[in-house]
């Protein structure tokens, strides 16, 4: 290696300077001390995860998010499909309105749109009046401050993470594809679930690890629609450092989620073949 | 085939339009919901209103409070947009164009914060700001917002910067310009919209940041969102709907702004 190139390599580098002193300084070093803290407070050891693991009220609350996450994931593919097949089937007018209507959402203020939840899922809200006077139901609903709360508002907010990804797999599909698959004899249903299905797989699989991955570490939608008997880690992280200053359970239920969270990352990125940073992009 | 629309049965396309229809819909329904709920004039939020009034945002720009707040949004999204844009430009530079080993490995771990659980993030970064007996100013507020923002910034760059033909630049190099300069003055131009709109992301992360902000917050020093966290804890006032609506239209101007930047550098 010549020293011009070498000099050159470093040049680029330290354009990075910025980035790394800010992230570094104000990112990795107070995340490593979190996770340095799950084992040192109040005294050195894992008494912390053995707490967790062993308390009932603790595993709950592990448990309580697992089964959220997985349920959002689960709604959230089911109803961003049809979304992101009507998106591809119109490329132009009612698909790109569909489009702007995903985005829309997904940019629209969280707090404002989890607040509408909860006026609208309330007992005295419109969705439970609606029922009422269609004769569907006698007494509202309990749709907030429960499971169902969380549920309802949390697959909403992750509709679009689902949209986006499956749209652009969808339309990098050769629609040849589909079509040799029915002139070679192949019923709808058969092209549907035997070619369709298996070319949108990349698609489903990393829209649905985001959508998992995030919603395990939802704190602001989970916190104002759930109720106090279905609190997800996020919320039990925040009120054991407010309310009880208890940094060890605190510090040791974030590391087991950033653990969580860094596993599906990694996997997300194993499924995603193309790299960010390359310069040959077909865009 | 199943990607054209006439390929589908009359069936399964009919159905097919109204599930989406109604999806689509439920997407919509909050945000119309709110800004309808805003203009309503029962204080217990009734749908459909009995009669419609401004007195929610009469009530809204009155209070010093809300006000205080925000502007308080605006100066540290403003600030952690310039910020945010500062940093994540040189960087974008150095992953596009650099060569040096690891690149890919160093942009999965600028993107980190997007992936980390803001929840965590807002922890880790109170306990640092608490042993520096931080919390509450307006220091606190910019730096762990930067720390959300920078990401958003830096992809924008890279995507309007991958786009960028280097030649051009290279061809002013040849023809003698020095490589700032070339930089300076054929591809700043050319990038300057996908700049704008990594700083105008950067700001809409900052400007509708609620958890690190909670835990960030004193009396003295909130964020409008903030303010309506702890104001949505205690009772479900309207006023809250037109701070909603606010950020809804905040949000959708600044994203229609990005949009049109975007397609310009195209």
């Amino acid at each position: 290696m010549s020293v011009r190139i070498y000099r050159q390599k470093w040049k680029d580098a330290s354009l990075l300077l910025p980035i790394i002193l800010f992230l570094g300084v104000f990112f990795l070093i107070p995340l490593i001390g979190l996770l340095v803290q799950s084992v040192t407070q109040p005294q050195l050891g894992l008494t912390n995860f053995a707490e967790l693991l062993a308390t009932s009220t603790y595993l709950k609350v592990l448990g309580n998010t697992f089964l959220v996450a997985t349920l959002v994931t689960i709604f959230a593919v089911l109803l961003g499909f049809p979304l992101a097949w009507c998106i591809t089937l119109f490329p132009k007018g009612w698909g790109r309105f569909l489009l702007n209507v995903v985005l829309l959402s997904m940019w629209t203020s969280l707090l404002a749109r989890t607040y509408s939840w909860l006026v609208l899922l309330q007992s005295s809200g419109v969705l439970n009046k609606i029922l009422m006077g269609l004769g569907i139901i006698d007494q509202p609903l309990p749709l907030v401050h429960n499971l169902a709360g969380v549920i309802i508002g949390m697959t909403y907010i992750m509709i679009p993470f689902i949209v986006l990804p499956l749209q652009a797999s969808m339309s990098a599909i050769d629609p040849m594809v589909l079509q040799a698959a029915s002139i070679c004899g192949a019923s709808s249903r058969t092209v549907f679930f035997k070619v369709f299905l298996p070319l949108c797989k990349s698609g489903i699989f990393s829209g649905s690890l985001m959508v998992f991955v995030m919603s395990l570490g939802y704190y602001v939608t989970p916190a104002l629609l759930g109720g106090v008997s279905n609190m997800m880690l996020p919320e039990f992280i925040v009120q054991q450092v407010q309310n009880f200053l208890n940094w060890g359970i605190a510090s040791a239920s974030a590391s087991i989620l950033i653990a969580v969270t860094l596993v599906l990352f990694y996997l997300y990125l194993k499924v995603q073949t193309e790299s960010p940073t390359s310069s040959n992009t077909k865009d | 085939m199943l990607l054209t629309q006439q390929s589908l049965g009359w069936k399964i396309k009919s159905a097919l339009y109204f599930i989406t229809g109604s999806i689509a819909a439920f997407l919509a329904l909050p945000i119309f919901f709110i800004i309808a709920l805003s203009f309503g004039s029962s204080q217990w939020l009734v749908f459909p209103p009995p009669s419609w009034t401004i007195k929610w945002y009469e009530r809204f720009f009155s209070n010093p409070q809300w006000i205080e707040s925000a502007l308080t949004s605006l100066q540290v999204a403003i600030i952690t947009s310039i910020l945010a844009t500062l940093i994540a430009l040189p960087a974008s530079f150095a992953l596009v164009r650099g060569k040096f080993p690891g690149r890919d490995y160093l942009y999965s771990l600028f993107t980190l914060p997007m992936i980390v659980p803001v929840v965590i993030i807002a922890v880790a970064t109170y306990s640092m700001f608490l042993s520096l007996g931080l919390t509450g100013t307006l220091v606190a507020f910019v730096i762990s917002h930067v720390i959300v923002a920078v990401p958003f910034a830096m992809i924008s760059i890279i995507n309007s910067l991958k786009l960028f033909d280097q030649s051009i630049e290279n061809a002013a190099v040849i023809c003698g310009a020095h490589r700032l300069q070339a930089i300076l003055k054929v591809t700043f131009p050319s990038i300057k919209p996908g700049i704008f709109a990594g700083a105008l992301f950067a700001f809409l992360v900052s400007w509708d940041e609620v958890v690190i902000s909670v835990m960030m917050a004193s009396p003295e020093l909130q964020t409008l969102p903030v303010k309506m966290w702890s104001t949505l804890r205690q009772d479900l006032t309207p006023v809250i709907a037109v701070a909603s609506t606010l950020l809804i239209f905040l949000s959708l101007f600044i994203m229609l702004a990005a949009n049109f930047l975007r397609k310009r550098s195209h």
